[in-house]
Parts: C-alpha cells; structure tokens; sequence
C-alpha cells in the first residue's frame, strides 16, 4: 500500500508571458500511492489544473517552465526526460481524462480511431487490432453496441457518452495513473454519478492510481483515500478523506466545506461562501496567502508564512493554529449559518 | 446527395439568370454604343440610326435581351459588331490562355502558403513569420500594376532577364519553355497578392486550432508532435482555408484584369477591358456568364469539400453546409 507511484516534491513552476515569469506553483508536495485515489481540491486558480498539466509535461506546450522541484513516478524524475521520453509514458503509463469531453475530442475522426490511436501508438500493435480493443473499451466503459458508436464521430454522441469515450481513450494502455481534471464538471447531475461509479469500477479492475482534480468536495469525498486542499498555488491542508470531513485543520478546508449546499438547512437563508477572492501568485498578501480571507486570522498571520508541517496522524496542515481550527471552527459555523 | 446536386443546379440556373438580366441591363445603360467604335466620325446622324435599326439596337430592352437569351439557349453566344466573329471563337482561347496565368499562380501561392503558415503557425512571432508577415503587408498593400511595372523594369529593361509583356515570342507559340519564360513575372506579382491573405488564413486558422483541446488530447495520448499537427491539428484547419479557396476559385478564369492588361497577356481580364471600351455587349455577355458559372462551381466544390473535411457536414440537410 505505502509504495509512492508519483511524488511531487516542493514543486515550483510558473509561465513565461511577455511581462516575464507569472509564477503558478509555488512549492506543492503531493505523493500518490499504488492504487490510491488523491483528490486534489481548490476553486478557479489555486492551480490545479496546472499541477497536472506540468506532471503530464504538457505545460512545456504553453510557455510553462518549472522553477523548482521534482516529480518522481516510479522512480524516475520526469522533469528530467526529455518530451521525446516523455511521450512513450503520456497515454501510456500515465493518461489524463478532460474537463469538456466535447472539446477533448478531435471532431473530424471517428471515436473508435481516437480511442485507438493510444494503443497503435504504444503497443506497436496494427490499426485493425487496435480497433478491435477500442471497440472491446468502448464496452467496458459501458457503451450499448459499440461496434456501430465506434464508428462514430463525436458530434454524434451525448456529453456522458464523450465522456466514456475519453475514459475509454485514457484506459486503454492500462495506464498506472490517470489523472482526472474536473471530469464530470461539464456533464449533468445524473450523469455525474454515472462516470463516477465507472470511474471506481474501472479503478478497481486496473488496480490504477487516480489524481483527481474537482473543485467539488462532494466528489472528493466519494472517490478519494486522501485529500489536498490546494490554494493560491500551493498545498494548504493535506488528510484523508475522513479527518478532513471530520476535523479539517485549516480554515480553508472549513470554508470549503461550509461551502457545500446541504438540504437540511431552511431554505432561503444564504449559501455559505468564502469572501473575498484568490490572489495571484504575483501579488501574494504577506504572511499567511489565506489570511485575508481568514476570520480567524491574527497579527502572526499577517507578518509570518505558515509552512505546510505535520499535524499528527499523517496530516498536514499549513495554519499556525491548526490545533484550534476545530475547535474555532464550530463557532463561527453557527453564526455563520445564523449572522449571514 | 444526389438531390442535394440537384437542388444546387436549380439554384444555380436562377442566379444565372439574374446575373445576366442585371448585366444586360447595366451594360446597356453605359453611355455610348458599338457604332461610335465602329463607324467613321464623318458618319451622318442619319446612317448611324439605320445602321443601329439594323442591328436591332433600336428595339426596346426586353426584346433585346429575349433575343440574346434565346439565342444563347441555342447555344449561340452571339457575333462581335466588328467583322462579326463568333463570340466563342474570341472568348474560349483567352479563357484557357487566363487559366494557365492564374491557374500557376494560384497552385504555386498554395504550395507555398499552406506549408509555411503552418510552420509559422508553430513558431509565432518567430523570424520566418515575421518575414511572412511582412510579405503580407506588402502584398496588400502594393498594388498589383504599380509592382507589375516595377518587375519590368528591373527585371525586363534593365536586367532582360525576362520578356516585358505577352505569352510567346514571335513564331514560338506552343513552346513550353518560352511559356514559362513568359509566365515569371506575372506570376510573381500574382503570387505576392494571393499569399498576403493565403498565408494569414493558413497561419490564423492553424494556429486558433492548435489551442484547442483535442490537440492537447492527442498530445496527451503521447502522439508525436508532428502527428498532432499533421494529423490532429491540420484536417480541422483546413475547414476555413476551404471557404477561402472556393469564394477564389472564379478568378482563375475571370482573370486578373490588371496583371493581364500590364503584362499584355492575352486572357479573359484583358479580353473584358477591350470588349468594355469597343461596346461588344455580346462579348461582355459572355464573359459574365463563364464568370458566374465559375463562381458557381466554386461554392459548389467547396460546399463539397467541406462534406469531404468535416463529419459534421452533412450536404442537403438542414444546417449543413448550404445554410
């Protein structure tokens, strides 16, 4: 179980812009274990997407350049290979699962082809055979007659279906990690829940690894063994699923969770939200990067960065008073709930 | 598809027709009218008037233009005033000698367009689309007489390197270097002009495609680069290159009517001016029928070509390409 498969250490990456190096990490430590399932949660811009895009080398597309760090999987410093190793490992070992299932797919081939081509690509296996196995994916990831939808274009096929398509695409190699960018964000309620389940289920067939990117801490708390909260770029409070629903330890992880529309509460009284809006790594508050927003924050806040540290039980947590949220927590909960 | 050809070819008739009311109807409203050209200025009011009645100038309009329709569904294009040639026997040579002009012109700006506003699509703002940059400015901006004088001069007068003007040498004609030899130099000022906008559309078009999100996925599938955007990237560019092509496709018969008339080459464009000024309305006629059926077939292949690209596309039905 303890086996690492990928560990981002300390890392620091940003985007060269003309105005010079916008910076977008800043210093993220993540491990992921074989078979495990890490959520990795945050809103718009705490830099999610961006972690996976650089563990994926696919940022080097963009103007992306790493600062600082390293990202092992298996062993091996992928930071290090160039993109020619990299793309024998894209698709292959490590594969990725999008956001618009739409979009993510190439309108002007068929499903099957694109489905495929990962297999053709990394197997050295020929197209007919290749074909053969998407249409066998296309199954598995519960698609009725997939002869016939394999031979369709994307255009022809629902959101949920585009989805199982890109799954089907991301699985086909057997990949031991997938990540997941935000993968059921685009697609309708009901069949949310429909590409979660599959998403376990193939999991458990695979014996894959998951990094799962949402900004949904219901999902989070469906799919993951752990959980990390990330903002402004950085990884502020780290747990497993239980203890950060239980216990979470930094006043973020509190937001976010009050932040979830619950259907006890009367109707009609406000949604929970956290005030004020993420910084850009550029113009980072001094002291804590939460404590502008933070109703607890103190003059410590204001003046010292508090650095991401154990917090006992394999937690991490990056608030001076990790020890107290919980207890502070309950406070402002309730007149948050009654005040608001 | 069949239905769907067959509903554009009755579109097409309709449009036909309309043109060649309309041009019908401007060209005779232009001051002036063949006997001015054709009769000496001695000639007397009185002869000018009979010889018009004669030629059935007098008659109104509509009768006119009845006549010259029914006479064009018998598939007579009609007779010049002058010498009273068939119009075919002048048209149909400077349709083909306008074809070789443009059609060289037009295949060499693609080769050379496609290719590199691919390439700079990669390397935005790079030294080699900085270059193709440049050349796009000065091809729109420099007209296209104004650089085909400059190229004589340099090229014809002072270097002699190349003919000043026509298609063939005196006694060579049918030879094909002596063509080619001719063809230099109208050709580039040709090709300067189609590559200002061929190598914006081709650039443009790649490079909105390479942002989009099935390239990110191909390369995420661990497809070379050279896969994403030859096989990825470029089919979905080409869609909008399409429409271009085939909204330019009629001017390689209507011909450019500056270049040819600089470079004295004997196409459909010059053919048009000299006919305009010497009031041969049947010849205009005509020219403005081969040009629309061109236009025509141009939307009609790049309608087709579309349905060829891009799946989405499906001809004769209801949001497809012919909306």
């Amino acid at each position: 179980m303890a086996e690492p498969l990928l560990e981002i250490r300390n890392l620091n990456t940003g985007f060269v812009t003309e105005n010079g190096i916008v910076k977008a990490l800043d210093g993220v430590s993540i491990r992921i274990d074989k078979g495990q399932v890490v959520c990795l949660v945050g809103e718009s811009g705490s830099g999610k997407s961006v972690t996976s895009m650089n563990v994926m080398r696919l940022s080097d597309y963009d103007g992306g350049i790493v600062l600082e760090g390293e990202i092992l999987f298996d062993g091996r410093d992928l930071l290090k290979l160039s993109q020619e190793e990299m793309r024998k490992i894209r698709g292959n070992r490590i594969a990725m699962i999008f956001q618009e299932p739409m979009n993510a797919l190439n309108p002007v081939f068929t499903v099957g082809d694109q489905i495929a081509e990962a297999l053709y690509l990394h197997k050295g296996i020929s197209k007919e055979e290749a074909g053969k196995e998407a249409v066998k994916m296309l199954r598995m990831v519960g698609i009725p007659e997939p002869e016939i939808r394999a031979k369709q274009f994307p255009h022809e096929l629902s959101g949920g279906m585009c989805q199982r398509v890109v799954i089907a695409m991301a699985l086909i190699c057997r990949p031991e990690l997938v990540i997941a960018d935000e993968p059921t964000t685009a697609l309708d309620v009901t069949v949310q829940a429909q590409i979660l389940d599959l998403l376990r289920n193939l999991k458990e067939e695979f014996n894959t690894s998951i990094l799962l990117i949402t900004h949904d801490m219901g999902v989070a708390a469906e799919m993951a063994d752990r959980i990390a909260v990330m903002y402004a770029g950085t990884i502020v409070e780290e747990g497993t699923v239980e203890q950060m629903f239980t216990q979470p330890l930094h006043p973020y992880t509190v937001g976010l969770l009050n932040s979830i529309p619950g259907l006890e509460g009367a109707r009609g009284t406000e949604l929970y939200t956290i005030k004020g809006s993420i910084p850009s790594l550029a113009n980072l508050p001094k002291g804590c990067r939460f404590h502008p927003r933070c109703p607890f924050a103190t003059d410590r806040c204001r003046s010292e960065e508090p650095p991401l540290r154990d917090v006992g039980d394999g937690r991490r947590s990056a608030c001076w008073y990790a020890e107290e949220v919980a207890e502070k927590a309950k406070t402002v909960m309730t007149t948050a709930g009654e005040g608001e | 598809m069949t239905e769907y050809l067959i509903r554009r070819i009755l579109q097409s008739v309709l449009v036909l027709f309309l043109v060649s009311v309309i041009s019908f109807a401007l060209m005779h409203a232009a001051p002036g009218g063949p006997l001015m050209v054709l009769l000496p200025k001695s000639g007397t009011q009185a002869a000018i008037l009979q010889q018009e009645k004669n030629m059935g100038l007098l008659d109104p309009l509509p009768i006119q233009y009845l006549h010259w329709l029914g006479q064009l569904l018998h598939g007579n294009l009609g007779y010049t005033y002058k010498n009273h040639v068939p119009v075919g026997q002048i048209l149909w040579p400077t349709v083909g000698n306008s074809l070789i002009l443009m059609g060289v012109s037009w295949i060499l700006s693609l080769l050379i367009a496609i290719p590199w506003g691919i390439y700079n699509s990669t390397r935005a703002y790079g030294l080699s689309d900085n270059i193709s940059a440049a050349i796009g400015y000065l091809g729109f901006a420099m007209p296209a007489f104004w650089f085909g004088i400059l190229l004589q001069e340099m090229f014809s007068l002072n270097l002699n390197w190349f003919p000043l003007s026509d298609m063939h040498s005196m006694n060579k004609q049918g030879d094909i270097g002596d063509l080619i030899w001719h063809l230099v130099l109208p050709v580039t000022v040709l090709v300067l002009g189609f590559l200002a906008s061929y190598l914006k559309y081709s650039r443009a078009s790649m490079l909105e495609v390479l942002h989009m999100d099935f390239v990110r996925t191909a390369r995420a599938k661990g497809a070379s680069e050279k896969r994403v955007i030859y096989r990825h990237a470029l089919r979905n560019a080409l869609i909008p290159i399409i429409t271009v092509l085939g909204l330019d496709l009629p001017i390689l018969v209507s011909g450019a009517v500056i270049t040819e008339n600089v470079f004295n080459w004997p196409g459909m464009g010059r053919l048009f001016v000299e006919m305009a000024f010497a009031r041969e309305y049947a010849v205009l006629m005509a020219i403005s029928l081969v040009s629309t059926v061109f236009v025509v077939i141009g939307n009609l292949v790049a309608d087709i070509l579309y349905a060829v690209v891009d799946p989405r596309v499906q001809l004769g039905k209801k949001g497809g390409a012919a909306a």
